[in-house]
């Protein structure tokens, strides 16, 4: 009784929306701190909350001891304007991951909408025009995923393989490997300018995750991903209609990624044709970091959020502490694998 | 309970005027396999109907018809009297027809009041952009499982959480939240235990009392004897009989089920086609 206490108390302290505080009925009194905390620890779903929070502070601290420059306000925004990228493909990540599938694409889909708004530019569009564009290209990507994984029933791995190679292939084709140089005072003020600690990018990565939690939380549509990422037979059989569920979480998902290329364009000042693979990698291990089942129906917001920003204060303090950048790839993995491990075998 | 004095063996299912729910002759293959040769049963409000029968011998066939699974190749169902088709669950749910599924059809990682209304959350808002509302679900939800006596641990709780009686009697609140007519279950109790077989049967007894129509399909003839009010039995695809429960034995039943009544081989195959010497067809095939 006690432990369900503590863990209710921390679920809501995150602001969790998801039911479920309440009631294990088999739960009896517990005694002594110790056993309290041995439980709380062996418990699955606080490692699904808490293990990025946890693991951004622990990590946090440790590279404030060992450099100064960490904690300063300019490294601080650097960092969090940096993860903002990673952070709006996460969302959309969650939203795929929560219905039990997988976008593979999502990093190639981010290039070719790059490269798509290259070619918009390079025509003398209006910028809005440009960044509509990129949004476009990605959300017609998502239709492509989403109508062959929901309607035409091609498992998500399978579908998103392909257009994983269909994208990269088109932006190469498209822009004939060549980088279009997009500079615009505007775009510039959208990743270097700010309000304190926060550039705008990284302000707009919070309002979409804000919008999504709305979404996935408080909207019909959010009860639907989770009901059809929990049990695609049940949900079903409750007339939800699971194919256009999921059509629509991959549109959202290419849209996201869409948004990402306009935010990439805006940092790099350029429409690059070569693939962010690592892309691809981060916004899945975000994800798993956040707590959300890979099997589906369980997921946050804030999660996938925290999980971005520690990749990213990860990378970015190996760099400070003199790691090549070779070593990134090596340690992101050892992260990823140890937290899915933690939450696994805490249940 | 019921007002229509029917006779222990009334096979004609149109003897009394508008019953709540009426199968007719229903006809459906399944490729080379014919599992209902012109079944027709018919349920009453405030009474608990019972489809028994052995394995293959049509009766989940039949209570998917009924609940819009599956669309009967001939036949017609009538509901009030009104002859209606349709082709999916959610028609038939429009129709005020419930299923309770055996696997239940719950989210475990939903919350219960999620569940009972999943698929038609009540919401606020301006125009297309919708909000959960979710304190009135809670609060109807909650309203709901004091009315029927359910208790779980919190309505808020997740599925997962709950015990195999908890989750089936949140399978059954929700078949009774919007099951207008008729709430249709399968085999309610066959994965529970003695106890919580006790306190889902006194559930189904209440919801009874309460003037709802239930079908059930049970293998527990313990039970059905205990709760129905009316019994129909199936054998190979057909309704070989109709009582009244207060009117026959469980040995009765047993003997209809197995067809020992009138045959010699128990074992018939359920869709061997032989005409066992059973009771005369209450229907006619005909065509929709």
């Amino acid at each position: 009784m006690a432990m369900r206490t503590v863990t209710t108390q921390i679920s809501r302290a995150a602001g969790e929306a998801a039911p479920g505080d309440e009631g294990r009925p088999t739960e009896t009194r517990s005694t002594g701190i110790g056993s309290r905390l041995r439980r709380l620890l062996g418990n699955a779903d606080f490692w699904a909350d808490w293990t990025a929070p946890i693991a951004l502070i622990v990590l946090s601290a440790l590279f404030t001891l060992r450099s100064p420059v960490f904690l300063s306000e300019q490294n601080v925004s650097g960092m969090l304007a940096d993860s903002s990228l990673i952070i709006v493909m996460a969302l959309g990540m969650t939203f795929v991951i929560a219905i039990g599938g997988i976008d593979l694409s999502i990093a190639t889909t981010v290039t070719l909408a790059s490269v798509m708004m290259g070619v918009a530019y390079s025509a003398g569009w209006p910028l809005l025009l440009v960044a509509l564009v990129g949004l476009a290209t990605g959300a017609l990507v998502g239709c492509f995923n989403g109508a062959l994984v929901g309607w035409v029933k091609i498992p998500d791995f399978v579908v998103t393989l392909g257009s994983f190679s269909l994208t990269s292939g088109i932006a190469l084709i498209v822009s004939q490997g060549i980088p279009v140089q997009i500079s615009n005072p505007l775009l510039n003020i959208f990743s270097t300018g700010g309000i304190w600690l926060f550039r705008f990018n990284f302000l707009l990565a919070i309002v979409l995750a804000l919008a999504l939690h709305v979404v996935l939380f408080h909207m019909r549509f959010g009860t639907y991903v989770l009901a059809a990422g929990g049990d695609l037979d049940a949900a079903r059989a409750m007339g939800i209609r699971v194919a256009r569920v999921k059509f629509l979480v991959y549109v959202l998902c290419g849209a996201l990624a869409g948004v990402t290329a306009v935010m990439l364009i805006a940092f790099i000042g350029a429409a690059q044709p070569a693939p962010s693979t690592q892309f691809l990698l981060t916004a899945i291990a975000s994800v798993v970091l956040g707590g959300v089942s890979l099997f589906g129906g369980r997921a946050t917001i804030h999660g996938p959020v925290i999980g971005a920003i520690f990749l990213t204060v990860l990378y970015d303090g190996l760099t400070l502490l003199g790691f090549s950048a070779f070593y990134q790839p090596l340690v992101v993995g050892i992260v990823v694998i140890a937290a899915a491990v933690l939450m696994r075998t805490a249940r | 309970m019921s007002e229509s004095g029917q006779g222990p063996t009334s096979f004609s299912p149109t003897s009394a005027p508008a019953h709540l729910v009426e199968a007719l002759g229903i006809w459906k293959s399944f490729g080379e396999v014919v599992a209902l040769r012109g079944a027709s049963i018919w349920a009453d409000r405030g009474e608990l109907t019972a489809i028994v029968g052995d394995n293959g011998a049509g009766k989940s066939t039949l209570i998917k018809c009924i609940s819009g699974i599956h669309a009967p190749d001939s036949g017609s169902i009538r509901i009030a009297g009104t002859l209606t088709s349709y082709r999916s669950p959610e028609e038939a749910r429009r129709h005020g027809i419930e299923t309770v599924y055996q696997d239940l059809a719950l989210i475990n990682d939903l919350a219960v009041y999620q569940n009972v209304f999943l698929d038609r959350e009540l919401t606020w808002g301006f125009g297309p952009l919708r909000f959960l509302a979710r304190q009135t679900m809670r609060e109807r939800t909650q309203a709901l499982f004091e009315k029927l006596n359910v208790s779980v641990p919190s309505i808020s709780s997740r599925v997962r959480k709950l015990s195999g009686g908890q989750r089936q009697a949140v399978a059954i609140a929700r078949g009774v939240m919007w099951g207008r007519e008729l709430v249709i279950m399968d085999e309610p109790t066959a994965a529970l235990g003695l106890r919580e077989t006790a306190k889902v049967e006194t559930l189904i007894r209440d919801l009874v009392a309460h003037g709802i129509g239930i079908l059930v399909i049970s293998h527990n003839l313990e039970q059905v004897m205990r709760l129905s009010t009316r019994i129909w039995v199936m054998r190979g695809g057909r309704v070989v009989g109709g009582f009244r429960t207060d009117q026959v034995s469980k040995e009765d039943v047993v003997a209809m089920i197995t067809g020992l009544q009138e045959a010699t081989s128990p074992r018939s195959r359920p869709d061997d086609g032989d005409d066992m010497g059973e009771p005369p067809e209450p229907t006619e095939r005909k065509d929709v």
